[in-house]
């Protein structure tokens, strides 16, 4: 008898497992990248959330490989930066996953661009001049402002997806809203002495994060968008760094810094590695903290 | 196989690239995406198999329209315009339509697209690491096997990616040849020539596959497939007439260019693998990846014997195999190489029974991106053949460019 009721009682608990997953029947939510699977995990604390990316993981160039298709094809929310960033990928994956949730912008998908207004937008691409987006700059998440703006677009998709949780996500938008509104001073403070500085970069990853702080990047370690510095550039970048204004060489995390250090090393300048995202070093687990972590660093080497 | 020669419609073709283009500057989701491959190399041997042939000459060049059309349906042309000898051929390699989820996993796609067997078939050639396709592709798929007809898919709701499909084609290309009763003028017999039709099935090629796959960690990721083709039309049938030498017409011994399978048999069993990695999955700089296939076709002769007037068919044991592994590391995201070995095993009808061939294939190759869109590649291919249409060790070097313009589709896995 003793069996059976252990058997009863695994069965109940079975059944209990699979009444509760039916009643909080969570939100399952593909993000693109790692800031925004960040943000949604602000905006809808109970949801599933996946990132196709890592902060070391140019979104520019993925694989639209198999365990994207079965997590996309579950998915009932795809949050992406949009303007055209993850154009080498996202289509294969929506024509493999099947599911027809997550097809359009007026049901499961959600564009960042689409929520603010983005920088550098063009009327006319032409493939010489490198991997340019026609859309503006995708790299958005690195403006306060514009963030705030998306934030509330996304929470706003949320609520009509998933109608019945409504209040939850007004409450989670409005703390989230508070918090960030908080900083925003304090990073406005950090920012300050930044402002007016000049730096080498690497592509336009950080264009928002430099716009808003008012740093002026003078010169690019990429030739050409997405094209790989090459060693006759780097030659002309050095020439350019020993008028002795640049305070820095700024690359993100996903980018590889051999062609930086060799012109820190000459040019006698630090060479920083920022986050590119949330996860991107061990100090940036969440927005917030990517924020905070992004301006101590550049303080550290002004 | 559409096959338009006429320099009209050529120009047609090209007008309605060229007018669309000018609407399509804004690469959104929504407009269409059009895309053109241009693909042109030097070679110092002829490739077996109908691989590339010996000198100057022009690969597949490819225009390609493709766009959501609705919120539902998907659609894509892909014209191929091909070079042979003087010939300017224009061929319909893909032009179907696909529905983007029409509810619990499944799709379906129809008209004429490539199929989604094996690994390699349903990519693009100028996606390729390599000049020509593997031997096996050559022989069994005719290079890529695209045909009309039908497919429907089902992607499984699990957290390891698991997806079946099921597909149906008209199959032309992938027939066994016509067995031809040739009686010469010198006919003991002055029989008038005598030709047999086959009775072929209107619905010659029908597959099942599924693949499987993950990531392990965050910086590879793989996947499996298993394919099998069913192919009505593919067995080929030798008849034993006592004084007449049996003949089977070969397709493959026709000059010029074709899309046909050069080996075929009723049945075709698929393996493949893929493995690609880059570090902490980051394919900007450096990625390898790491594929092989093996194929075995089967039932692919039977012999007949008529014997006062009654029937009798007695099908071969032999098959047709191919395999081949493939690994291809970019180290930088200027360069690339490749190394890839793969061997086939056909039989030929000779007379009244099979004789084996064998070709195998060991190629090295160094590709140079000026970005993603860019390639020159130079490769070294030594081929080996054991009664292979007169080949027998020949090391081959080819010099090729392929790259493309325009709005470019997404790759696959």
């Amino acid at each position: 008898m003793r069996i059976n009721s252990k058997l009863i009682k695994a069965v109940a608990g079975l059944a209990a497992l699979v009444c509760s997953t039916a009643a909080y029947a969570e939100l399952n939510v593909f993000a693109c990248e790692p800031e925004y699977a960040s943000l949604v995990k602000s905006l809808a604390p109970e949801a599933d959330v996946y990132s196709a990316t890592t902060a070391m993981q140019d979104p520019h160039q993925v694989q639209a490989r198999p365990s994207l298709i079965a997590k996309m094809r579950q998915a009932d929310l795809v949050v992406c930066a949009g303007a055209d960033l993850e154009i080498g990928w996202l289509p294969m994956l929506q024509m493999k996953a099947s599911n027809s949730k997550v097809r359009s912008t007026d049901e499961g998908l959600f564009y960042a661009a689409e929520h603010t207004e983005t920088l550098d937008q063009l009327d006319n691409v032409d493939r010489s001049m490198g991997d340019v987006h026609a859309k503006g700059n995708p790299h958005l998440h690195f403006d306060p402002t514009k963030l705030l703006e998306v934030a509330k677009g996304l929470s706003a998709k949320l609520i009509q997806l998933d109608p019945q949780n409504k209040p939850q996500y007004e409450a989670a938008f409005n703390e989230f809203s508070e918090q960030w509104q908080a900083k925003i001073p304090q990073w406005q403070a950090l920012a300050k002495p930044l402002q007016g500085k000049k730096v080498i970069g690497y592509h336009s990853s950080f264009r928002y994060l430099f716009n808003w702080t008012g740093i002026e990047q003078v010169a690019d370690l990429e030739p050409k968008p997405g094209l790989a510095p090459t060693s006759s550039h780097l030659a002309t970048l050095l020439a350019r760094a020993e008028k002795g204004d640049v305070m820095a060489i700024v690359v993100a995390s996903y980018h590889d810094d051999r062609g930086a250090q060799w012109l820190g090393e000459r040019a006698n300048l630090p060479v920083l590695m920022l986050p590119m995202s949330v996860g991107g070093n061990e100090q940036s687990t969440d927005l917030i903290s990517l924020y905070d972590n992004v301006l101590v660093l550049l303080n550290g080497v002004q | 196989m559409s096959v338009l020669k006429t320099p009209l419609s050529l120009v047609s073709v090209g007008c309605a690239m060229v007018s669309a283009s000018v609407f399509s500057q804004d690469s959104s989701l929504t407009n269409p995406n059009i895309s053109a491959v241009l693909d042109g190399y030097y070679q110092s041997g002829d490739r077996g198999l109908e691989g590339r042939g010996e000198g100057f000459g022009l690969g597949e060049t490819e225009l390609a329209i493709s766009a959501n059309i609705d919120d539902m349906f998907y659609g894509k042309m892909t014209a191929i315009l091909a070079v042979h000898d003087s010939d300017t051929e224009v061929e319909l390699e893909e032009a179907f339509i696909q529905t983007m989820g029409i509810g619990a996993g499944f799709d379906i796609r129809a008209g004429r697209f490539l199929s989604d067997v094996g690994y390699l078939n349903n990519q693009h050639p100028h996606t390729d690491a390599f000049v020509d396709r593997p031997g096996a592709y050559r022989a069994f798929m005719g290079g890529h096997y695209f045909d009309d007809g039908v497919r429907l898919t089902y992607v499984a709701p699990t957290e390891l990616f698991w997806t079946m499909g099921l597909e149906a084609f008209k199959g032309n290309k992938m027939r066994a040849a016509e067995v031809a009763e040739e009686h010469d003028e010198h006919d003991e017999h002055g029989i008038e020539e005598e030709h047999v039709e086959r009775d072929y099935k209107t619905i010659g090629v029908y597959s099942a596959f599924t693949k499987l796959g993950g990531d392990i960690g965050a910086s590879s990721s793989w996947q499996l497939g298993l394919s099998y083709l069913r192919n009505e039309n593919g067995m080929g049938f030798i008849e034993e007439e006592h004084d007449d030498e049996p003949h089977i017409a070969e397709e493959h011994d026709h000059s010029g260019h074709n899309h046909n399978a050069a080996y075929s048999g009723e049945n075709t069993y698929i393996a493949d693998f893929v493995y690609k990695w880059a570090p902490n999955g980051n394919y900007k700089y450096q990625h390898l990846t790491l594929s092989g296939e093996y194929f075995r076709v089967t039932d692919i002769f039977s012999f007949e014997e008529h014997d006062h007037d009654i029937l009798s068919t007695e099908k071969s044991d032999d098959y047709h195999q191919g395999w081949y592994v493939s690994g291809v590391y970019q180290f930088t995201p200027h360069w690339s190489a490749g190394l890839r070995y793969g061997e086939v095993d056909t039989h030929e009808v000779h007379g009244e029974h099979l004789d084996a061939q064998k070709l195998k294939e060991t190629e090295l190759s160094l590709a140079w991106h000026h970005s993603h869109f860019s390639t020159v590649r130079l490769q070294y291919t030594n081929q080996k053949g054991t009664n292979f249409d007169g080949f027998e060790d020949d090391n081959i070097i080819t010099l090729q460019y392929v790259m493309a313009l325009g709005a470019h589709g997404a790759h696959q896995f």
